[in-house]
């Protein structure tokens, strides 16, 4: 897999993201070693380097949408999950039920109240890439290209910490203005995407069981 | 002596004219559209309007193979580059092109007249809060950001639907943003090509400018991969190629062969020589001739006109076979002139029946021959003899032809028994005596068919055959009737008759349902208030959709969408092929995709009741109209031949002659018919054009056979060069009968056997001379 050839890669911390929300579980538990360096600053190193460390199948997510077009902000819960090698699901329970597939560069989307189900390119939906480029940064732990596509800053202690991301490219900055991870030890509590027109979405990842 | 050289110098100063005009003048063009007729009804017209210039013609389908997925798609994105900026291409398809800026503009901007989903009731309170709702799923799905900047111009989703009901067809599999086949193995791109399917000179040129594309794309990402194309321009081009190597190498080997041939058999570079001037006098006349009525020289008319011209070869054979010491070259000519005179004149009336056949490549084919054959035997009879030099004669003939002609006569029997063995295997053959399907007549090979079929699978792409014509008296007329045809061929789709179509009102509205249409749009005030009670309990900001009232507002009174709106963009281009003004009439043209039982489709269309509407099979069409000029040729040859023999009668005085003069030629060309069936091949247009060429010779055989000649020396000589002619021919043809191409197979295979059978069957029914003994 030729990852460099990939253009828009500035959406690959947003994988990193939530793949650490889908392996934040498992990282904690399988490294508690974290607990004890509790007043050590994190790095981006280190983020990705968690990623690597294990899988949870399955995580519950809750997602707000706020938009300038909105009253009020939009929610959506669902599930999270991965199925090796190389699936990755985002299923939409509430208020209404909908599945994104993704598996390498195809798309599949099923909605039940659209009654469609279609298969797309990766590459048409630059605001799907996320998930992907999650998927594959799990993978391979490439904060060095993480580096390269972004503009990085991480805040804080092990504790609680922030991962700021801005993507350096135009094509990156028309879709995203930043990115903020925040998270405490190896686990990463929630996702916020910020627009440049100030509409913003922030998923919330809940560890334990899924239902 | 002095007085008899002028037609020399007659000779020398128009051949000079004539070589002058061909090198300077002559153009010689390759394209076949040129040779097709302009058919009789009005389906055959547009047909023909499509062979030669319609988009499936146009159409090429490119796949790039043996790379990895992520790197054939890298390969088909900056192929696809490359090509858009080639002003010989309109269009590239690899699943990256998109509705450019200034096309979703216009697109945008009328949306409420293009909208299929566009009524009264979209905009009632119940489905305004259902659209509502859909958008605010919208924000919430990971597509948001590409769909907000929509939603308070266009809360109903119109624009979306537009795009979505002008996605006709499924897509093939996309793998990083371009079309790839189910197992990655190939990234596949359609092309179409400006210039015409037919016009094989500019398909290759496109072919190459692609392939260096490719190349250069290749060595840009020092990849390495392999290019596929196919489709009609490819199979053009390769035809043209496989013709002009095969007609190549055949020509300089049968050319070689003949010389060396005729060099053993007269022992005289000069014979050799002299032989080459009618000829080449009657291809240049042929030429000329043909310029100068039909304004251009096809070079299929030259290649196959030299090959009917072959005929004329044999008349210096005469002269010279015939040369002796006493008489001057000038007194043998005017002895055998008579004979040689009546077969021109049989031959020129077998010729003429293609001139008459309306279709144009046989006429081409027709005046080259006549042209041809009336300039060489002018030459034979009054240059050539000229030319020889005073006292030649060629070697003597020492085999004993004379015995060997005695002993042939005696088995007469072998002419019934040919004759009769050729009938049993005509009336009793599993092969088809007529061929009826054209396709079998294509040189291309079943490897490449069978990548363009998998290829059109795989893209999606229309299959060259199937289409529903609409016809009508004006624009409006046509697109209220396309309308109506729409919901029939939605329905034949869900049922799985056909896989898909493409029709022109899918994209352009008639008048009529844009008038509907703004008609069904509510009143700003009236829509505000329905709006207020829709967007209830939804959580929109205040104010939100003034813009979508706005746009209401404006769209009651747009000006209406037509073709021309769409001038400048790529949708024009798809709407030009889909629907046209021909004859003063409007047609649409509506391909269709995947069609399994067309015998099916043609009854359902028909009982559709419009006499406007019709479902056409192009093959089956190209095919009837094949068969209809095949038939008007053998029916014309038919009155040819009544011609024939009355002028034969009239020339030979006799009724006995005339018998063995017509038997043997009737017998052959029945046994070379059987032959042919044996073989298993159908007889096509090219065999029935052949057998023209095997009545010419028959009657030159023939006719010398049965000349009265009371000398056996003299009837030696006549044997002889009869001999001679008959094996230059069978050398020449029997070569052509071991192309690999179907067309000049057929056209050997039919000559070679024509001219033996015709040989033999004359040589045995002779009346043997009564001196021979």
């Amino acid at each position: 897999m030729s990852f460099g050839t990939i253009r828009i890669s500035w959406l690959l911390p947003l994988c990193v993201l939530l793949l650490a929300g889908t392996v934040a579980g498992a990282a904690v538990e399988s490294s508690p070693s974290h607990g004890d360096q509790s007043s050590n600053v994190w790095t981006v190193e280190q983020v990705v380097a968690s990623l690597k460390e294990g899988r949870e199948p399955s995580v519950s997510f809750e997602e707000a949408t706020y938009s300038s077009l909105l009253t009020e902000p939009l929610m959506v819960r669902g599930v999270l999950r991965f199925t090796p090698p190389s699936t990755l699901e985002k299923e939409v329970l509430e208020p209404y039920r909908e599945r994104y597939v993704i598996e390498g560069d195809r798309v599949t989307f099923e909605s039940e109240r659209k009654r469609v189900k279609k298969t797309i390119s990766l590459e048409d939906y630059p605001a799907l890439r996320s998930f992907v480029e999650a998927f594959r940064a799990s993978f391979m732990g490439d904060a060095a290209q993480l580096k390269k596509v972004y503009e990085t800053a991480v805040e804080g202690t092990s504790r609680q910490w922030t991962l700021l991301l801005r993507p350096h490219d135009q094509a990156g900055k028309a879709v995203v203005d930043y990115i903020l991870f925040s998270g405490s030890e190896g686990h990463i509590g929630t996702i916020a995407i910020h627009a440049p027109d100030g509409d913003r979405s922030v998923m919330t990842i809940r560890r334990g069981p899924v239902k | 002596m002095r007085a008899a050289r002028w037609p020399v110098l007659v000779w020398v100063v128009l051949i000079t004219g004539a070589f002058w005009f061909t090198a300077t003048r002559l153009s010689v063009h390759s394209e076949l559209g040129d040779l097709l007729p302009e058919g009789t009804t009005a389906t055959q017209r547009l047909l023909l309007n499509q062979v030669r210039s319609g988009l499936a013609g146009r159409l090429m389908l490119l796949a790039i193979e043996g790379a990895q997925p992520d790197e054939l798609a890298r390969l088909s994105k900056a192929l696809g580059d490359g090509l858009r900026g080639n002003a010989q291409i309109d269009f590239v398809g690899n699943g990256m092109q998109g509705l450019s800026p200034e096309e979703r503009q216009v697109l945008f901007h009328s949306r409420y007249l293009l909208s299929p989903t566009v009524r009264a009731e979209t905009f009632s309170i119940d489905s305004l809060h259902a659209a509502l709702e859909q958008r605010l799923d919208d924000l919430r799905s990971p597509l948001a950001p590409m769909i907000k900047e929509y939603i308070p111009t266009d809360p109903t989703g119109e624009f979306i639907g537009i795009l979505r009901s002008w996605s006709g067809w499924e897509a093939p599999a996309k793998h990083l943003g371009v079309w790839m086949s189910a197992d990655r193995h190939r990234a596949l791109m359609v092309v179409e090509t400006r210039s015409a399917g037919f016009d094989a000179d500019a398909q290759g040129a496109i072919q190459q400018d692609i392939q260096a594309s490719f190349q250069r794309v290749l060595t840009e990402s020092s990849l390495s991969a392999r290019l596929l194309m196919s489709g009609p321009g490819v199979f053009a081009v390769e035809i043209q190629r496989t013709i002009e190597r095969e007609v190549w190498w055949l020509s300089t080997t049968a050319a070689t062969m003949v010389f060396l041939f005729l060099y053993a058999s007269y022992r005289s570079l000069t014979l050799v020589l002299l032989s080459l001037i009618p000829l080449s006098s009657g291809i240049l006349a042929g030429l000329v001739a043909v310029h100068s009525w039909f304004g251009f020289v096809h070079g299929i008319t030259l290649g196959f006109g030299i090959t009917l011209l072959g005929v004329v070869d044999d008349y210096p054979i005469h002269l010279f076979s015939h040369l002796t010491q006493k008489d001057s070259a000038q007194a043998t000519m005017r002895a055998i002139w008579p004979t040689m005179r009546l077969g021109v004149l049989t031959t020129a009336i077998g010729f003429a029946s293609l001139l008459l056949a309306g279709f144009p490549a046989l006429a081409q084919l027709g005046l080259f021959a006549l042209a041809g054959l009336g300039t060489a035997a002018v030459v034979t009879r009054w240059v050539l003899p000229v030319c020889v030099p005073a006292g030649f004669v060629p070697r003597e003939i020492q085999s004993d032809l004379i015995g060997m002609m005695a002993q042939l006569s005696k088995a007469k029997v072998v002419v019934p028994v040919a004759v009769v063995l050729a009938t049993i295997v005509l009336i009793w053959s599993d092969t088809p005596l007529w061929e009826e399907d054209l396709a079998t007549i294509s040189p291309v090979s079943e490897e490449k068919k069978q990548l363009d079929r998998q290829l059109r699978g795989e893209l999606g792409a229309p299959d060259v055959r199937d289409l529903v014509v609409v016809e009508a008296a004006t624009q409006e007329d046509l697109l209220q009737l396309s309308e109506t045809m729409m919901p029939k061929l939605d329905r034949l789709q869900e049922a799985g008759v056909l896989a898909g179509y493409d029709l022109v009102s899918r994209y352009v509205p008639s008048r009529r349902v844009q008038r509907q249409r703004q008609q069904a749009l509510p009143e700003p005030a009236l829509l505000e208030d329905r709006l207020r009670d829709a967007v209830k309990g939804l959580p929109f900001a205040p104010g939100l959709f003034s813009p979508f009232i706005a746009g209401i507002e404006t769209a009651r009174s747009q000006p209406l969408v037509d073709r021309g709106s769409f001038h400048g963009t790529s949708l024009s281009l798809k709407i030009e092929t889909l629907m046209m003004e021909h004859d003063g009439r409007w047609l649409a043209v509506a391909p269709l995709r995947g069609v399994v039982d067309r015998k099916g489709l043609k009854a359902t269309v028909a009982g559709w009741g419009e006499a406007a509407v019709a479902y056409v099979d192009l093959k089956e069409e190209s095919n009837r109209l094949m068969i209809e000029y095949r038939d008007r040729t053998v029916q014309l040859l038919g009155w040819g031949a009544v011609i024939i023999v009355v002028a034969l009668g009239i020339g030979l005085k006799s009724l006995p002659q005339l018998w063995r003069v017509l038997v043997p030629i009737v017998a052959g060309l029945i046994v070379v018919t059987g032959i042919v069936n044996l073989s298993g091949e159908s007889l096509s247009l090219f065999h029935v054009a052949t057998l023209l060429l095997v009545i010419g010779l028959g009657f030159d055989y023939a006719l010398f056979f049965n000349r009265a000649e009371d000398h056996p020396e003299e009837r030696r000589r006549t044997v002889f060069g009869l001999l001679v002619c008959s094996a230059t021919t069978i050398l020449v043809f029997g070569l052509l009968a071991f192309s690999k191409i179907p067309v000049l197979h057929a056209i050997g295979l039919t000559a070679a056997c024509g001219s033996f059978c015709c040989l033999l069957f004359a040589g045995i029914l002779t009346e043997q001379d009564p001196h021979a003994a």
